[in-house]
């Protein structure tokens, strides 16, 4: 391996990791929104919004982000709605991982004993408090390990943004190796980067997951 | 706790070691195999018939003797290379690789390739040959072996007739240039114009269909391809037909394939006496180009003008 070579190319996956982490997160933070509003829709079986939220985790889990891409990408702006690659990105991932989000959480929700929600009702809690300040809490602090496999599986997802031309870092490592053939150096940096932006998280994570395990009540 | 994150840190640090030091492992082979053709002919005493396969390609004896020839072509680029209404691969490019199959005297196996990876295809024995419009550059020359040249290419940029595109200059600060990863355009503007926003796409026909949604203000690549490009879309011109230099394409062999590398340059020689390039411009580009660009395109006998 050439260590010039290296030295070169860090800059460039520096841009693709950030490019990467800024889509990653506004796609998980997106994601995090529509999961924790599917999944209360689903609590509460509000008609027809139950229905939408079935028909849109059906899709999203059961297509490949590539697919989801391609069709707001390419497919969209044939019949007039434009938005950035970037947005776009955003937006894939987002209801990707919305779909996702909606079943962890709703696992957890399923978790806690019916008896709760009962004793909560009978203190004279409404059906808002008690899924606000009795259940919600205790569902998150159970979906925790799921939703963290999701926000790694998310971040490890957006390796196919290279289909609508983001400078993702999987982008970036097969353009160099197309330009320059440095096959070696460039896959070694690509492992690296993205062992960078992941590790991290999973360190975070399981102090996270400890400190969560804390809002469980009653164990 | 502190324990648990101690072993998940160092258990962190050790795969990555184990990943770098794979990767040095790699890179020091390949390297001692370059430079020292003494030491692996002495390490290839046990397997003495086995050298060629070592070094990752098969020559013309064991291309021969299988019976099949692995050939790289474009599935995605008409009128070049790509896939016809029947499933069939078909172009200028394929038309020769029938010819080659014919005269060796094998079956092809046509492997799909993108333009960034056709090296890679090389490189690790994928294909015997790439036949998919490949420009002969001085950095790609380093990594495989080119035989004599059957195409003249230069570069091109097409865009909309309503905001026709003639100078780089004419590029705004804020307007983005579609360029396909791996080309010959890339690398160009890459060089030469640092300051215009490429926007990247792997494969020919992603390009095409960002550049149709108007994702960007001008394609660059090779000028056969814009050309083509415009004559079957309406409302499109290449507004800069030349740019950079007058390149070659040729068929490109795994660095270091000698036999099968001769062999096609004497094929591509003993073809010149018959014109088969002017009769394969003739059978696939014919209805693209008309005769105008006939002889601006075809390299006959592997001589160039």
């Amino acid at each position: 391996m050439d260590i010039d070579i290296l030295k070169s190319y860090i800059p460039l996956y520096k841009d693709a990791l950030f490019l990467t982490m800024k889509i990653g997160w506004q796609g998980i933070l997106l994601s995090l929104v529509l999961g924790l509003a599917g999944a209360a829709i689903l609590h509460f079986r509000i008609p027809v919004l139950k229905a939408i939220t079935g028909i849109y985790i059906e899709i999203f889990r059961n297509t490949p982000l590539l697919v989801q891409l391609f069709f707001i990408y390419f497919a969209l702006p044939k019949v007039g709605i434009r938005i950035t690659a970037e947005t776009c990105g955003v937006l894939g991932l987002g209801l990707l991982g919305g779909a996702y989000m909606i079943e962890t959480i709703r696992s957890g929700l399923e978790s806690i004993p019916v008896i709760q929600t009962e004793s909560a009702l009978s203190l004279g809690m409404t059906k808002e408090q008690t899924f606000i300040h009795v259940i919600l809490p205790q569902a998150i602090s159970m979906s925790v390990p799921g939703l963290l496999a999701n926000v790694i599986f998310l971040l490890k997802e957006t390796s196919v943004f290279s289909t609508i031309s983001l400078m993702d870092l999987m982008f970036t490592a097969k353009d160099l190796i197309g330009m320059y053939a440095k096959t070696i150096e460039c896959l070694f940096l690509l492992v690296v980067f993205y062992l960078i932006m992941l590790l991290p998280v999973s360190i975070l994570g399981s102090i996270v997951e400890r400190r969560m395990r804390y809002g469980q009540f009653g164990d | 706790m502190r324990n648990k994150l101690l072993r998940r840190l160092s258990s962190g640090l050790l795969i990555t070691a184990v990943v770098a030091a794979s990767f040095t492992a790699c890179g020091s082979k390949e390297d001692a195999g370059a430079t020292t053709e003494t030491a692996s002919a002495e390490s290839n005493e046990d397997s003495t018939s086995d050298a060629s396969s070592s070094a990752g390609f098969r020559t013309l004896d064991e291309i021969k003797e299988s019976g099949t020839i692995n050939i790289g072509v474009f599935s995605d680029k008409s009128p070049f290379g790509y896939v016809d209404e029947n499933g069939e691969y078909a172009g200028y490019d394929v038309y020769f690789a029938e010819r080659i199959g014919k005269d060796l005297g094998v079956e092809i196996n046509y492997v799909s390739t993108e333009a960034a990876n056709r090296i890679e295809y090389l490189q690790t024995g994928k294909v015997d040959i790439i036949l998919a419009n490949f420009t002969v550059t001085e950095e790609r020359a380093e990594e495989v072996d080119f035989a004599l040249p059957y195409m003249n290419v230069a570069l091109g940029v097409v865009s909309p007739s309503d905001a026709v595109i003639e100078s780089l200059d004419d590029i705004g600060a804020d307007d983005q240039v579609i360029v396909i990863s791996g080309t010959t355009a890339e690398t160009y503007l890459t060089k030469n114009y640092p300051d215009i926003k490429l926007q990247k796409y792997d494969a020919y026909a992603e390009a095409k269909t960002a550049f149709e949604n108007g994702n960007g203000v001008a394609w660059a690549n090779d000028n056969t391809e814009v050309i083509a490009f415009s004559l079957e879309n309406e409302g499109y011109t290449v507004g800069i037909p030349s740019l950079g230099d007058n390149d070659t394409i040729a068929p490109a062999v795994t660095k270091g394939n000698e036999t099968l590398l001769t062999w096609l340059n004497d094929e591509i020689t003993s073809l010149g006496d018959e014109q088969f390039f002017h009769a394969d411009y003739e059978a696939t580009l014919l209805d693209t180009y008309g005769a105008d660009y006939e002889d601006t395109l075809v390299v006959e006998g592997g001589k160039v003008q």
